[in-house]
């Protein structure tokens, strides 16, 4: 008897001590030293390995209840788990980070902004097709809210530029139309953000560009010039240049449309958003009124024309928080405008 | 026993397996047709504001001219709320002011408190291995008008408590044959706990309802219901309630603008309470407005 009272005393305290509170944890995504270099090798590590100056976006891993996981649940969900394990109120009523942004690697080549290449590297993926920049390797750049957005949100970008914690907390306040995110929330968003940080492997390198990066970390090579090498691989921000919708709506962008290509960006890019009111009001889906509906307005100046949704966006209103942001020249090209268009005209008939 | 409970998780399980194939949406755009549910339910943490209106006769004896066509009258008004607490399950509140009444004028209920509930059992599939949506719905209506104690003769004599109440329960079936058409089954049970003399407490309805998409913004919606009554014939003074309208569809806000002979808004009212004819012109303009906002 008193052996069976011991061995369940034993199996309670096991059980309590492996037990642990998810905001007792702080997974915050740990750097270990990279022995040799792989394409799993992380390229933060790696830059500082040869010299770099340490990335400024580390997270504060001596704040409570900062945890990878809250982050990830924040990034995706659009809450996290606060004091006690409970979760938090949502961060926004009308968007998650996900709804505009991916969390893998959208770009088949990290150093340049190509939509079209963009497009044939998400279908391929699987990934939709959207406005915001991927959050995957975000703590990688030091570049947020670039070029155009000071156009959008005015000096609200100010902070945001080079400092990744303003970057998040503006785009829950004022993208999100969501709450402000607390300190630990923000911290627990980049402790996610971490985990899905640039490796080796994301890099476009020939064999030799690798072997020079190979070299400089052991010690024969020239480790600034190493550096410079992998910093051309990335861009250190997203691009951002805003246009305006064709002179002549009637006429379109002065390039010829492929119904094709169109089709891509319909169902990866406006569906994402519009079917079956995911995360809009306006529905849209593959029926003839739909597209009969598109097509009617496409060259009008209603909320209806793609031309003038997708290259001004909508705004939050009151009572109808949920906008549509903006497609820059670098997230959908004229070509692809017209393309899209191409296949509405196709789809009503 | 064993064997009932096993049967019940495998059909559990058989339904979760339907339910991962791809799911036929808005088979109706609102969560109402005219006077009836349809069998939408709100995506979960959705409030709907629903403001619906019945206005008087467009003709007859009261209506016409001298009553703007029945547009300086109103019969019932509705103002309220549902809310989409999952994606499957709504429920709301309204107020109603109460309009049916008796062939021989005496009234149903009035300034009523309705209480709604909404299940979505089933939901159509674009395979066909699910080929209608099914919703059951429930509604609890209670009258707050003041009691009037020394007639005993009239409904609002309320001698119990619960005979201010009147409670409804349908299950309703709909396919969306395509883009562009949709029908639904409503077969129901009304309940009255307190009715006027010689007629019945329970009532058996079935109603059809109809959807027809003209463009992506615009559809013609109908609905009709017939209860299962042989004191409801048009010899005592009871008429079928049925109603034709336009659906506006402009993206989180829904306009319908309807003609239908029923006074009243609520199904514990028009069911048993319809005794206004169409052929006598006692139809009536009405409109809803829908509001979706994310909560």
């Amino acid at each position: 008897m008193k052996a069976i009272f011991s061995t369940f005393s034993i199996l309670i305290l096991c059980t309590l001590m492996a037990w642990r509170w998810p905001v007792a944890e702080k997974a915050v995504g740990t750097k270990e030293k990279t022995a040799l270099l792989t394409k799993e090798s992380r390229l933060a590590e790696v830059l500082e390995q040869l010299g770099d100056a340490p990335s400024p976006n580390e997270v504060n891993t001596e704040m409570d209840m900062v945890s990878a996981k809250t982050g990830e649940e924040l990034v995706t969900l659009g809450f996290g788990r606060g004091p006690g394990g409970f979760k938090t109120s949502r961060q926004s009523k009308h968007f998650v980070c996900t709804s505009c942004h991916n969390i893998e690697k959208e770009d088949p080549d990290l150093s340049i902004s190509d939509p079209q290449a963009r497009l044939l590297y998400v279908k391929d993926k699987g990934l939709p097709f959207l406005q915001g920049t991927s959050l995957y390797g975000a703590v990688n750049r030091t570049q947020f809210y670039n070029g155009d957005y000071s156009k959008k949100y005015g000096s609200l970008v100010e902070a945001a530029r080079n400092n990744i914690r303003e970057a998040i907390q503006l785009c829950a306040e004022e993208c999100a139309q969501g709450r402000s995110l607390h300190e630990w929330e923000i911290e627990s968003v980049l402790a996610y953000l971490w985990t899905i940080d640039l490796k080796m492997g994301d890099l476009v390198m020939d064999g030799n560009e690798w072997s020079r990066v190979e070299q400089a970390l052991e010690g024969q090579g020239d480790k600034g010039m190493a550096i410079e090498l992998l910093k051309e691989k990335y861009l250190a921000g997203s691009p951002a240049t805003f246009v305006t919708p064709p002179a002549d709506r009637k006429e379109g962008y002065p390039m010829v449309g492929n119904a094709e290509n169109g089709k891509l960006i319909y169902e990866l890019s406006c569906l994402h958003c519009h079917e079956d009111g995911r995360y809009a009001f306006y529905r849209l889906d593959d029926s003839r009124f739909s597209f009969k509906h598109l097509d009617k307005h496409f060259s009008r100046y209603t909320r209806y024309s793609v031309y003038q949704v997708a290259r001004y966006g909508t705004s939050p209103l009151n009572g109808k928080r949920a906008y549509m942001p903006n497609y820059t020249l670098e997230k959908m090209s004229n070509q692809q405008m017209e393309d899209l268009r191409a296949y509405v005209v196709q789809m009503k008939k | 026993m064993l064997k009932s409970i096993l049967s019940l998780l495998l059909l559990t399980g058989f339904s979760f397996a339907l339910y991962s194939q791809e799911k036929i949406s808005q088979t109706f755009k609102d969560t109402r047709v005219i006077n009836s549910h349809s069998v939408e339910t709100l995506p979960k943490r959705k409030l709907d504001v629903r403001i619906s209106h019945r206005f008087g006769d467009f003709a007859g004896d009261n209506g016409g001219y001298k009553t703007f066509f029945g547009l300086e009258n109103a019969t019932d008004i509705l103002f309220g709320v549902d809310y989409g607490v999952t994606d499957r399950f709504t429920i709301g509140l309204h107020r109603t002011k109460g309009a049916g009444s008796m062939p021989d004028g005496s009234s149903g209920l009035r300034q009523l408190l309705n209480g709604v509930g909404k299940f979505r059992l089933l939901h159509q599939t674009s395979d066909n291995r699910v080929p209608v949506s099914m919703t059951l719905v429930g509604v609890a209506s209670l009258s707050t008008a003041e009691k009037i104690d020394d007639n005993p003769d009239i409904i609002r004599s309320f001698p119990k408590f619960a005979h201010r109440m009147a409670t409804h329960a349908e299950l309703l079936i709909a396919r969306k044959f395509s883009d562009g058409f949709s029908l639904q089954l409503i077969p129901g049970f009304t309940q009255r706990n307190l009715v006027p003399f010689e007629d019945e407490n329970g009532i058996f309805s079935l109603g059809l309802a109809t959807r027809v998409q003209l463009t992506k913004v615009m559809a013609l919606v109908a609905d009709v219901t017939f209860p299962f009554s042989e004191r409801r014939t048009t010899e005592n003074g009871f008429y079928t309630p049925l109603g034709v309208g336009l659906e506006f569809d402009t993206g989180g806000h829904v306009f319908q603008f309807n003609v239908t002979n029923a006074t009243a808004l609520m199904e514990t009212d028009y069911i048993p309470y319809t005794t206004s004819n169409w052929s006598a012109g006692q139809f009536r303009l009405g409109f809803t407005i829908s509001r979706l906002f994310n909560l």
